[in-house]
C-alpha cells in the first residue's frame, strides 16, 4: 500500500505532534461527560468542579492540537485528498467549538453549570469523537499519514 | 477554501452567542416593595463590565443640592466601615478580605476582575481612630488603635466593652472613653463561619438596643452554593449573640450577604441590606433593604423574592421554599449595599432626617453600570416612605471609570455624614452645606 507522506508532518525529531497531542484533548472531553453525569446523577459540586477543569484543559490542549493537525492539512496535498481527513478535521472543528461553549457554560454557578445544555453538549462532543477518531486512525493506520517510512533500500 | 470558510463563520457565531443577553432595564422599575422581576437570563458569558480605577485627583465627591462634602481622612489602606464613639472620636476599620482558594478555573479569572474593580493599595487588618480637636467635624489627630487584627469589619460598643467582628469571630476589648489606643488582648466572645473558603467575608455587627444581645451578619460561602451546600452551614444569616454568655443563634436567614445592621430608631427593629445573587441576568436578582423579623427565612438559596425558584439550587427544598417571606424594599440590581446608616442626627438639612442613608458599592456584572452612590431612603412611622434619592454621587467619572467606591456609612458626633471609599482610600464627610 503506498504511504501518504509526500510531506513529513509537523514534527518534534520526527515524532508527529499532532499524533502526540490529539489524545490529551480526547481524554478530557470523554471525562467531562463522565464528570458530568456522575454530577447529574449526585449534585455533588466536586464533580462540577472536575468538568470544569477538564473542559479548559481539554480546549486549551484542543487549539494546539488543531493548529499542528490545520499545519499538516495546508502542506500535505495528499492528505487533503482523503474523505478521512475531511471527516476528522471538520469534526474536530465541531468538537473544539462545541467544547469551548461547553467550558462557558460550566462556569455557570452550581446545577445549571452542567444541567441539562453542559451535559448535553459534553454527550455530543463524545458522540463526535467518536466518528472523528475512527477516521483519524484510518489516516494513520490505514494511509499512514505522520508514519515514517522506511527508506527505499 | 472551505476550512477558513468554516472557521470564520464559527467565530462570528460565537461572537453573536457570547454577546447576546437582555439589554438592562431602567433601575427605578426595581425600587420599593413591589420591584418588576424580569425572566432568568443564564449567560454563556457574563457582562463583566468593571470601573477602571482612577484616582480622585484632589477632587471630592458631589453632593446633592443644600449639602456639601470634605474629605475627613485620606491615603488610607482600604477603610471599608466605620464606627463612631460615644465622645466624638470616629474609628475607621481599614481591612480586606482573605484570599479564596481557587476550586475551578472561572476563579482565577475572577480573581483578576475583582484586583482591577479595586485599590491596589494592600489592605490595612487594622482600626485607626480620628479625633476632631477643634469642633469643625474633621480630624485633627489620627491613632492606630487597634493593629493586627483579622479580616475586620464590624464594630460596636456597649458600655466598656468593644466589640470587634473578626472575619472569623467576635472579638472583645476592653474600653474606656478617650482611649487612643487599645493593647490589651481581645476576648473572643463567639466564632463565627470564616475561611477556608470564606466568599463574603465582611461580619457586620450591632447591638440591641438595651445592649444585651449582638446581632453578627454572616454572608453566604458562594454566589449560588456552588461551593456545595455544606460550605453553607450557619451563613446566609443574621446570627443573634448573647453578649452575657456568647451563645448564639440564627436570627433569621436566607439572606445572601447581609450587611450594615442597624436599629431603626423609632420602632427598635432590625434592620439590614442584602446583597442578592449574581449571574441571572443584568436585572436579577434586586438587591434590597429590609427590616429582619425574627426567625424569617428570606429564600437564599433556594429562592429569592419571595418563592421565585432558583434553577441552579439542587436539591431543591420545597419546604424551605414555601417559608420564604419578600423583603420590604428593593434597591435595583447590583448595586451592592454594603453600608448603611439611619439619619439620627440633627444638622443635616430637614429632608434628611429620620431616613436611611445606603452605600452602594457599585456593580461589576452589569454592561451599564449601577450604584456607586450614597442613597436616602425616606422613612416614616419605621417604614420606608418615597423612593430613594441621591444624596452623593461622582464616584464615577466619564461614565465608567470609579474615583471610588462607597462601603461604610456612619453618622458623626455632629451630625455629619462619614463615607468609607474603599477604592478611594478616603472617608469623606457629607454635611448641610449652610449651618
Amino acid at each position: 500500500m503506498p504511504f501518504s507522506n509526500s510531506r513529513p508532518s509537523v514534527s518534534l525529531r520526527g515524532h508527529p505532534i499532532h499524533v502526540l497531542l490529539a489524545p490529551v484533548p480526547a481524554v478530557c472531553f470523554v471525562a467531562t461527560f463522565v464528570t458530568d453525569i456522575v454530577y447529574w446523577r449526585t449534585a455533588a459540586m466536586l464533580w462540577a468542579d472536575f468538568s470544569s477543569w477538564l473542559v479548559v484543559v481539554g480546549v486549551i490542549f484542543a487549539v494546539v492540537t488543531a493548529i499542528a493537525g490545520l499545519i499538516d492539512l495546508l502542506r500535505d496535498r495528499g492528505l487533503r485528498e482523503y474523505r478521512a481527513a475531511w471527516i476528522h478535521g471538520l469534526g474536530n472543528t465541531a468538537v473544539l467549538v462545541l467544547s469551548f461553549f461547553n467550558a462557558l457554560i460550566h462556569t455557570r454557578d452550581a446545577y445549571t453549570s452542567v444541567v441539562p445544555s453542559g451535559l448535553i453538549l459534553s454527550g455530543l462532543v463524545v458522540l463526535l469523537l467518536i466518528v472523528t477518531g475512527w477516521n483519524g486512525w484510518t489516516l494513520v493506520y490505514r494511509h499512514g499519514v505522520g508514519v515514517h517510512a522506511k527508506e527505499p533500500t | 477554501m472551505k476550512l477558513p470558510l468554516f472557521a470564520a463563520a464559527a467565530t462570528s457565531l460565537l461572537i453573536t452567542l457570547v454577546g447576546c443577553g437582555p439589554s438592562p432595564i431602567d433601575p427605578k422599575r426595581q425600587i420599593g416593595a413591589n420591584p418588576y422581576l424580569p425572566p432568568i437570563h443564564e449567560y454563556l458569558l457574563p457582562p463583566m463590565h468593571v470601573a477602571k480605577v482612577v484616582d480622585w485627583n484632589g477632587a471630592t465627591p458631589t453632593a446633592a443640592a443644600g449639602l456639601k462634602v470634605q474629605a475627613f481622612a485620606k491615603d488610607l489602606a482600604n477603610p471599608r466601615s466605620l464606627y463612631v464613639l460615644p465622645n466624638g472620636d470616629v474609628l475607621v476599620v481599614e481591612t480586606g478580605g482573605p484570599p479564596g482558594p481557587v476550586s475551578r478555573p472561572k476563579e482565577i479569572v475572577m480573581n483578576l476582575v475583582e484586583k482591577m474593580a479595586h485599590s491596589r493599595t494592600k489592605p490595612g487588618q487594622r482600626i485607626l481612630l480620628f479625633r476632631d480637636t477643634n469642633g469643625d467635624g474633621l480630624p485633627d489627630q489620627k491613632f492606630v488603635f487597634l493593629d493586627h487584627l483579622h479580616s475586620p469589619f464590624g464594630v460596636v460598643l456597649v458600655g466598656n466593652d468593644l466589640y470587634v467582628a473578626n472575619t472569623d469571630a467576635v472579638v472583645r476589648f476592653p474600653y474606656t472613653s478617650g482611649d487612643t489606643q487599645i493593647t490589651a488582648p481581645g476576648v473572643t466572645l463567639c466564632e463565627l463561619p470564616g475561611g477556608p473558603i470564606d466568599h463574603h467575608w465582611t461580619k457586620s455587627l450591632t447591638a440591641s438596643p438595651d445592649g444585651t444581645q449582638l446581632y453578627a451578619g454572616v454572608g453566604s460561602n458562594s454566589n449560588i452554593t456552588e461551593n456545595g451546600i455544606q460550605a453553607e452551614i450557619g451563613r446566609a444569616a443574621i446570627w443573634q449573640i448573647d453578649r452575657a454568655t456568647g451563645a448564639h443563634r440564627e436570627f433569621a436567614t436566607g439572606l445572601r450577604n447581609p450587611n450594615g445592621l442597624q436599629f431603626e430608631p423609632q420602632t427598635h427593629t432590625l434592620w439590614a441590606v442584602i446583597n442578592e445573587r449574581d449571574e441571572l441576568g443584568p436585572d436579577l436578582v434586586p438587591d434590597y433593604l429590609t427590616s429582619v423579623r425574627d426567625g424569617a427565612f428570606y429564600g437564599w438559596p433556594y429562592s429569592y423574592y419571595g418563592q421565585h425558584v432558583d434553577p441552579r439550587v439542587q436539591p431543591q427544598r420545597p419546604d424551605l421554599v414555601a417559608k420564604a417571606i419578600p423583603p420590604d424594599y428593593a434597591l435595583s440590581s447590583h448595586v451592592a449595599p454594603l453600608g448603611m446608616v439611619f439619619s439620627t442626627g440633627t444638622t443635616m438639612p430637614e429632608h434628611y432626617r429620620g431616613g436611611a442613608f445606603i452605600g452602594e458599592h457599585g456593580s461589576w456584572d452589569r454592561t451599564v453600570l449601577n450604584g456607586y452612590k450614597i442613597v436616602y431612603v425616606p422613612f416614616a412611622d419605621g417604614r420606608p416612605s418615597g423612593v430613594p434619592e441621591d444624596v452623593v454621587t461622582g464616584f464615577l467619572i466619564d461614565g465608567d471609570k470609579a474615583r471610588g467606591r462607597p462601603v461604610g456609612l456612619a453618622m458623626d458626633i455632629q451630625g455629619g455624614l462619614l463615607i468609607a471609599d474603599d477604592t478611594g482610600n478616603s472617608v469623606w464627610r457629607v454635611s448641610a452645606a449652610s449651618p
